[in-house]
């Protein structure tokens, strides 16, 4: 089927995601909840947009509104950019320092915040990103707790957790970098929990925490696959160059 | 009064009725009658003054008659007048007793069991007549009600299947399995314009066919028993008082839509509807009502109870949905519909207490009876926990279409105190605020809604003109603060800057521009969040905004509250012009902040914490709240 989005004909699949299609046609909307490795969150709304069917207007939630018709969407009209430059105002409010966010403030010409009472060292925005990637793994080390304004992101008790491996993909996936991993001098610190952190065999390169590693080779174990060695990315691909050098000669 | 018919004392151990000792009430009536030497005593009178008719009957009889004559006790559900209560009702004879204690029942059972007289002291006074009646039904509270979802609630013993079926119970169940198909259910709840109770009012017979066309399965049912709204209990009361009666609309519609398996979800708090429910589930099930091969007509339906966490916005149907999957309760987008991807991704109907309770009556009565009741757009009742500021508070239930002038002047009785009305809020916590000059609107799910409220549940709060409109706008959006599931940004940061704003305004920080930037914030929470909560959660303030705009210019510009409820913008003194040096406002205020001079009396300000017993203790109004423009100079 087909669908119009900002005047442009696009083809479409009936139950694909606005936002997917939009992205294959180049036409942009700003997202931050958005993975496409973990799509369907919904939380940030930053990327709504208008859809007109059989004469009637509503506000959808492009990455989580699946096309059933032959809707025509607008992207960009008066109310959603007010609306959004309010979304973008409030997430200012919250993070006001950080720095992706600041960047989206002034894209949308908004001016800093004045009225409401800030925290610069927030600089999360509560879009359960990292959560969902942290259940992704099967680890579960991470959740948000209470509910409401008072809403956080945190391991159990706000202890350190059991259960983390240190692996640093709720980092990975953070859209606005709030969550920080330190390494240094052979250690991680992440979630209040230090880490050991391996050395490449090869090169001596730090690569992953020795949790991490334990869990990918326990994991390929499983599999039946062959036991693999702490390697850093770039040995890794050296040592299988060679092998394929050393197969082909 | 004729004493051969078997006489029933109804105790209301309803929610209300309940807090105020009605239990004890109906313990000590049973003591009193049925186990104590009154029973006997209460024979033996009634039997020798029928003795000639009993000796002409047939020794049978006879006996039938000595127990026909014991009367029965009962605690019912919630008899609706909550502000009265402990309330005892003795039928066949029509009266009704109110604020009955236990010290009063040996009294009852003397005068009235069994020397027939009425004990005046006890009879309600109607408020609006200005006198005692004696029956119920003569009270302006009952009068202008209809009882349809409420029809057994408050007349039968929760607790007695025999009760529900005496009154038509499972009768309409027996009609649909006997004698209709899924197709004639559907098409008679659709005729009858039943419309979802919980809140949106989403036509229920629509809800079912789509749910019943789907090829999927399974099918579940669901009924939402959660009630977050603080002080509603509306379904607390069906459930503790009537819950056969959600049962078999609960069977009527799995029947429709072809489902075996149903859920009902009470929130944990309400242990006495548990308890209720839980043992109507297995009378149902012994008497072939619910399981397997449903009196004998090979469809298989049972039940399920899941208590609820009691987060509010795990009545958010697809919240509650999570709850049941064991997930936590927070909402998801409903682009999919819950009638195609419901409960576990399968097609699911979720209706709430209410909804339920009508579709037997709907069966039995027929659509077009239903039809005949309430406006073009909203058939039939709804039922409302009156609450707040009005003589009679309780629950009540009204045709569709009767104006909020009836209900808060009529059934509820006026302004409590004398005081005058200033709004009444519907809708719970996210419901609006409807001024004065609106009061004559029709009840009904679509004029609410264009008034900025809407019908929600059914949560109805009075308030008088000692109520701070912005105060009441963030007493609101505090308790949605914490309700709110935090997922999506408009909600949560919305909510929470909203809130932010009111409390400066109330503690004497508001600046220029910020109704203009709640009305914006308020826009894009309304638009932009996720679910229902989000969606409604700006209405107290931008309803409030709308009819009472100056009240927030009065706190804002003027530095004031006009209903001296903001205590950093209230300042009371003494009008010298109309203070009669009665002293009644010394004598009331609780810190002697109240002097008496050569002049008059005065406030001390110093002293004065501002808590307004003065103000309310004075009767010729001399005490008053010093206004902006003076505060100025
Ligand atoms: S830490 Fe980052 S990924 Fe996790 S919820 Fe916050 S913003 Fe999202
Ligand atoms: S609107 Fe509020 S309650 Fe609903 S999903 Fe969003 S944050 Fe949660
Ligand atoms: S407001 Fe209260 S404390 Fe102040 S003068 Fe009146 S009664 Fe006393
Ligand atoms: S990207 Fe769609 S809601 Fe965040």
């Amino acid at each position: 089927m087909v669908i119009t989005i900002d005047g442009i004909k696009c083809q479409a699949h009936k139950g694909e995601y606005i936002l997917d299609i939009a992205k294959r046609n180049n036409i942009h909307i700003p997202t931050l909840c958005h993975s496409d490795a973990l799509p369907g969150q919904g939380n940030c709304r930053l990327c709504i947009v208008e859809v007109i069917e059989k004469g009637r207007k509503k506000v959808v939630t492009s990455c989580i509104f699946p096309v059933t018709g032959e809707i025509e969407v607008v992207t960009n009209s008066e109310k959603i950019r007010g609306i959004r430059k309010t979304l973008i105002r409030l997430l200012s409010a919250r993070a006001p320092k950080n720095e992706y966010i600041d960047k989206l403030r002034q894209e949308y010409n908004i001016p800093p915040e004045t009225r409401f009472k800030t925290d610069d060292n927030e600089n999360c925005i509560l879009c359960g990103l990292c959560v969902r990637a942290c259940e992704e793994m099967g680890i579960y080390a991470i959740s948000t707790v209470n509910r409401g304004i008072t809403k956080k992101v945190s391991t159990p008790f706000d202890e350190a957790s059991d259960v983390c491996i240190g692996c640093g993909v709720c980092a990975y996936v953070c859209p606005t970098s709030a969550i920080k991993v330190l390494d240094e001098g052979g250690k991680r610190h992440l979630w209040n929990k230090t880490f050991e952190l391996m050395k490449c065999v090869k090169c001596g390169e730090y690569i992953t925490t020795r949790e991490h590693f334990e869990y990918i080779r326990k994991k390929i174990a499983a599999e039946g696959t062959e036991i693999i060695e702490p390697l850093c990315d770039k040995c890794k691909k050296k040592t299988l160059g060679e092998n394929m050098a050393q197969t082909y000669k | 009064m004729n004493r051969n018919v078997k006489r029933t004392v109804l105790i209301c151990c309803g929610p209300g009725c309940l807090s105020n000792q009605g239990m004890d009430v109906y313990e000590e009536f049973k003591t009193k009658i049925l186990i104590s030497g009154l029973d006997v005593d209460l024979r033996s009178a009634v039997e020798t003054e029928n003795a000639c008719v009993t000796d002409t009957l047939h020794p049978g009889i006879k006996t039938d008659l000595e127990t026909m004559v014991s009367p029965a006790v009962k605690a019912t559900g919630c008899q609706g007048l909550c502000e009265m209560g402990p309330l005892v009702r003795i039928e066949p004879d029509s009266i009704f007793y109110t604020k009955v204690k236990v010290s009063d029942v040996t009294e009852i059972i003397e005068k009235t069991l069994m020397e027939n007289r009425v004990v005046e002291r006890l009879l309600y006074k109607d408020p609006v007549q200005g006198r005692k009646v004696r029956a119920r039904e003569e009270a302006e509270f009952y009068k202008s009600q209809l009882k349809v979802a409420l029809r057994n609630v408050g007349e039968i013993d929760p607790e007695s299947l025999d009760d529900y079926i005496e009154r038509d119970g499972y009768r309409a169940l027996k009609i649909v399995l006997s004698q209709k198909t899924s197709e004639d259910v559907l098409s008679e709840i659709e005729k009858s314009g039943l419309r979802g109770r919980g809140g949106a009012g989403f036509p229920t017979g629509r809800k079912w066919r789509q749910c019943a066309r789907t090829g999927n399965y399974p099918k579940y049912v669901i009924c939402n028993g959660d009630e977050g709204d603080p002080g509603a209990f509306m379904d607390r009361s069906i459930m503790e008082g009537d819950p056969h009666s959600v049962i078999e609309g609960m069977i009527i519609g799995a029947y429709a839509v072809g489902s075996h398996e149903g859920f009902m979800y009470i929130r944990d708090e309400y242990f006495l509807a548990i308890q209720n429910m839980t043992k109507a589930l297995e009378q149902a099930r012994r008497e072939g009502f619910l399981g397997k091969n449903i009196l004998g007509s090979g469809f298989d339906f049972d039940i399920q109870i899941v208590r609820g966490g009691g987060a509010f916005v795990c009545g958010e149907s697809t919240a509650l949905m999570a709850s049941i999957e064991g997930k936590v309760g927070e909402p998801r987008a409903k682009y999919i519909r819950s009638v195609e991807k419901g409960l576990w991704g399968k097609p699911t109907v979720l209706n709430n207490v209410e909804t339920w309770a009508n579709v037997p009556v709907i069966i039995n009565k027929g659509a077009d009876w239903f039809c005949s009741i309430g406006t073009e757009r909203s058939k039939g009742t709804k039922v409302f926990s009156l609450v707040g500021k009005v003589r009679n508070t309780g629950l009540i239930e009204v045709p569709m279409g009767v104006t909020l002038r009836r209900i808060i002047f009529d059934i509820g009785g006026g302004i409590a105190g004398g005081r005058k009305f200033k709004a009444v809020q519907t809708g719970g916590p996210s419901g609006g605020c409807i001024p004065e000059s609106l009061l004559d609107l029709k009840v009904d799910f679509d004029t609410l809604d264009e008034a900025g409220s809407m019908m929600g549940s059914g949560g109805m709060i009075v308030m008088d003109d000692r109520t701070c409109m912005v105060d009441v706008a963030r007493y609101y959006l505090n308790f949605l603060s914490e309700e709110s599931c935090g997922k999506c940004v408009p909600c949560r940061e919305g909510i929470r800057r909203m809130l932010e704003i009111l409390n400066d305004i109330c503690e004497g920080r508001g600046r220029q521009g910020d109704i203009e930037l709640l009305a914006e914030l308020g826009e894009t929470v309304r638009e932009a969040s996720l679910c229902g909560l989000g969606k409604t959660a700006p209405n107290p303030v931008l309803t409030t905004i709308k009819y009472f705009k100056d009240e927030y210019l009065a706190h804002i510009e003027d530095k004031t509250c006009p209903a001296g409820v903001c205590k950093n913008l209230t300042t009371y003194y003494i009008d010298k012009t109309l203070c009669k040096s009665c002293g009644l406002c010394k004598k009331n205020c609780p810190s002697e902040a109240i002097e008496e001079k050569l002049e008059g009396y005065f406030i001390n300000l110093l002293k004065c914490i501002k808590c307004g017993s003065c103000m309310n203790a004075c009767r010729f109004g001399a005490v008053k709240i010093l206004a902006g423009i003076m505060r100025k100079l």
